[in-house]
């Protein structure tokens, strides 16, 4: 991971001289996870897709005023974030930001496994910022104050979210009486 | 530690550092609530992961593509250095521009012929427009005499005219009286005559 972080830093920097093929190798790198999460976003594969063009492009315009390469995770989840929220915004002006569960039809199209629909059904019944905590969590692993800085609110507004969403999905997909393995094993993010 | 005082959501987030860690390990170990919460969140992760990572449909458009290369003028206009290269530049072809296509500032004798025939032309023309001019204003204003003479002779004559015919039914007027006292006279001069005695006449 702190080679990868080098990495990173290197290529933020060539590209930040002109070098458009270093641009072009952190956006192969990122390009997966920043697709995901805007699709688990905004629910639509094709806006998915034309966000994450939006994102590396305005990243790209933008590198150079990001202050410290070591925050370039965040700071483009923060953009994707931005961006995510104008599309559902503008498909949405007034009510509550939701992304609209997925009929079992769809849900089977993009994943055939059961329990793959149990899960989007779960996260479907959630709020859509403790929905966007878990996919920032779960999914992308980033720290608290990670999420913080691409949320732009408090860490404990973070914790609020993360906690009552895991709270929420543990009683759909982990009821009580269920048994598991000892503590110790490796978190999520661990 | 007691439960309370245990975050495993935190542990289980990975946010906590090892010394932590092992704290709620330990207590974990000893507590049976603890150890089926850590079971139940672990569960829940497992099925998280069950939902996969999508791949991305079609390549994202990398910047290298055409329609993300910048245009000549704005990586000019972004290269402090080769905008002020690129102003002087053009300030210079400006110049040198404006310097190549201005007629000479130089008067040659024929030149200065040109001018005093051109000004003497100016100064004919501008002679012949003003005696037009003026007489086109004198023959108006002749014009306009002529008419009001011809109104006020006009008026005069008919002004005239009726005096004479005022004149005449007034003098009418006193011939008709001087006549009636003569008349008057005479009858009376008759009446006179008549009532005298034979002998006085």
């Amino acid at each position: 991971m702190i080679f990868r972080e080098v990495e990173d830093r290197d290529l933020i920097a060539q590209a930040r001289r002109g070098h458009v093929e270093a641009y072009n190798v952190l956006v192969s790198r990122w390009e997966k996870r920043v697709f995901n999460y805007l699709l688990r976003l905004v629910g639509h594969r094709e806006d998915a897709l034309d966000l994450s063009q939006d994102v590396f492009l305005k990243a790209y315009q933008n590198l150079k005023k990001l202050e410290d390469p070591a925050r370039f995770p965040a700071w483009l989840f923060r953009i994707a974030h931005n961006e995510a929220y104008s599309l559902l915004r503008k498909n949405k002006p007034e009510g509550e930001l939701t992304v609209e569960p997925k009929t079992a039809e769809a849900s089977a199209r993009l994943f055939p496994v059961e329990l793959s629909l149990a899960v989007e059904s779960a996260l479907a019944r959630l709020s859509s910022d403790q929905r966007e905590a878990v996919l920032l969590k779960v999914y992308q692993g980033f720290k608290f104050e990670e999420m913080a800085e691409i949320l732009a609110c408090p860490v404990s507004t973070v914790k609020s979210r993360l906690y009552t969403a895991l709270d929420l999905l543990k009683e759909t997909l982990a009821p009580l009486g269920v048994g598991g393995s000892r503590p110790g094993a490796e978190g999520v993010a661990g | 530690m007691n439960c309370a005082s245990v975050d495993l959501k935190a542990y289980f987030l990975g946010e906590l550092d090892s010394r932590e860690r092992t704290l709620v390990e330990s207590h974990a170990a000893s507590c049976q609530s603890c150890h089926e919460e850590l079971d139940r969140l672990r569960i829940t992760q497992t099925a998280l992961a069950a939902l996969p990572q999508e791949e991305v449909p079609q390549r994202i458009a990398f910047v290298s593509d055409k329609v993300f290369e910048p245009r000549w003028w704005q990586s000019i206009w972004r290269s402090g250095p080769a905008m002020a290269f690129a102003s002087s530049a053009l300030l210079a072809a400006a110049i040198l521009v404006h310097a190549a296509t201005r007629p000479a500032n130089v008067v040659t004798p024929a030149a200065a012929v040109d001018t005093a025939k051109i000004e003497r032309q100016i100064q004919e023309e501008v002679a012949k427009r003003v005696d037009a001019a003026v007489t086109k204003a004198v023959a108006q204003v002749e014009a306009r005499q002529a008419a009001q003479t011809s109104e006020m002779l006009a008026a005069a004559e008919k002004r005239f005219a009726r005096d004479r015919e005022e004149n005449l039914a007034a003098m009418q007027q006193v011939a008709r009286y001087y006549s009636q006292q003569i008349n008057k006279l005479m009858v009376a001069s008759n009446d006179f005559a008549a009532n005298q005695p034979r002998g006085a006449q």
